[in-house]
């Protein structure tokens, strides 16, 4: 009995290729993000704090970063603050939102700005400049995050 | 001017043209945003190194004049003597980062850097002392420096790829499909036309008997 057309069959050569370019950019620019988030109290305690990645390779942190990180949050938020901060493009090129699980994340966001920050929808919404001025911070505990539903 | 792309002219292929074009638009909204956010950190990256450049500078000519100054004291060879004890291996933490798929390395200085200390506190003077801190200094930034430069050198790179990517489909993946499917809708109406006027004129036959 013969198969019936798949999509993947009927697909020409040229919508393949744009189809493989469009999975290769989004596996390319998350292939950055971690496959388990990490605590920032046990990457204090790690001789060489890291990461996996979901590609396999390792995201390091550096030291120094995470012992600031530590002073801006007391004991109870150092174990409740998942790292590396995941920040979220927007179809709005002119902001940016950072993925938020707890209080942790609001209390570092608005030490480092200098200004209040507030959680809505487990999302912080900061703008380009302070995007900016955050990565110049945090330049390895933070990750960008590029969504599917972004770019559909 | 954007080339046809040589389809055969039927329904079937402009849908398929559809889906092609829309999908394009997709790759080429996600490498946008890329390309967006790769200019913001290498533009970012460009302003620390010249920071970084700046305060190594200022380093190393303090630096110099220190080590001249406490030479000038002392006197080369009790200097050397003093210093040649006093070496110690660096350590540098080295490890990969990731900004929008482009791994950068960052390195670290582990510890307290101490390249210089260990000399006999009885038998040097204060200005030593001073080389000593200016040299743990300059350390720290070239190694700053050295980071930032290479995370430069690497986003430059990407940017000029991803550059090629986005003209590609800009310029001539988008504007050929878009032609295409304007093409063929111009000949499928030209068609319904031929059509109708063939069925006028065979209704008029008919009518004549």
């Amino acid at each position: 009995m013969p198969k019936p057309l798949q999509d993947e069959v009927r697909q020409s050569p040229y919508e393949k290729m744009l189809q493989e370019c469009l999975r290769g950019e989004l596996r390319v620019v998350n292939a950055g993000l971690p496959q388990s988030p990490k605590l920032l109290s046990n990457l204090l305690n790690e001789k060489y704090p890291h990461a996996v990645c979901n590609d396999g390779s390792t995201h390091f942190f550096k030291k120094s970063e995470l012992e600031y990180l530590a002073s801006l949050l007391d004991i109870e938020e150092q174990k409740a603050l998942p790292l590396p901060m995941l920040i979220e493009l927007g179809a709005n090129q002119a902001e940016a939102a950072i993925i938020c699980e707890g209080k942790a994340e609001e209390k570092v966001i608005s030490k480092a700005l200098n200004m209040p920050a507030t959680c809505e929808e487990k999302r912080i919404r900061i703008y380009k400049p302070q995007l900016a001025l955050l990565r110049r911070k945090f330049r390895t505990t933070t990750v960008y995050v590029f969504s599917p539903k972004i770019v559909a | 001017m954007p080339e046809l792309i040589k389809v055969r002219p039927t329904k079937i292929e402009l849908v398929k043209l559809k889906r092609r074009l829309s999908l394009a638009q997709r790759v080429q909204k996600i490498v946008k945003d890329r390309l967006s956010i790769l200019t913001m950190e290498f533009l970012q990256v460009a302003r620390e190194t010249l920071e970084a450049k700046r305060k190594l500078l200022d380093e190393l000519s303090k630096l110099y004049r220190a080590i001249s100054v406490a030479a000038g004291y002392h006197g080369y060879i009790a200097l050397e003597k003093e210093l040649i004890a006093t070496e110690v291996d660096l350590k540098v933490t080295a490890g990969l980062g990731n900004v929008a798929g482009v791994r950068i390395p960052s390195f670290e200085l582990v510890g307290d850097v101490k390249p210089m200390k260990g000399y006999n506190l009885v038998d040097t003077s204060s200005w030593l002392d001073r080389a000593a801190q200016l040299s743990e200094e300059s350390l720290r930034a070239i190694v700053e420096l050295a980071e930032l430069q290479r995370n430069f050198e690497l986003l430059a790179m990407e940017i000029s790829r991803t550059k090629r990517i986005t003209n590609a489909l800009e310029y001539i993946v988008i504007p050929g499909l878009q032609v295409t499917i304007n093409y063929l809708n111009m000949k499928f109406e030209e068609r319904d036309r031929e059509e109708k006027a063939r069925l006028k004129r065979v209704k008029v036959l008919v009518a004549r008997g």
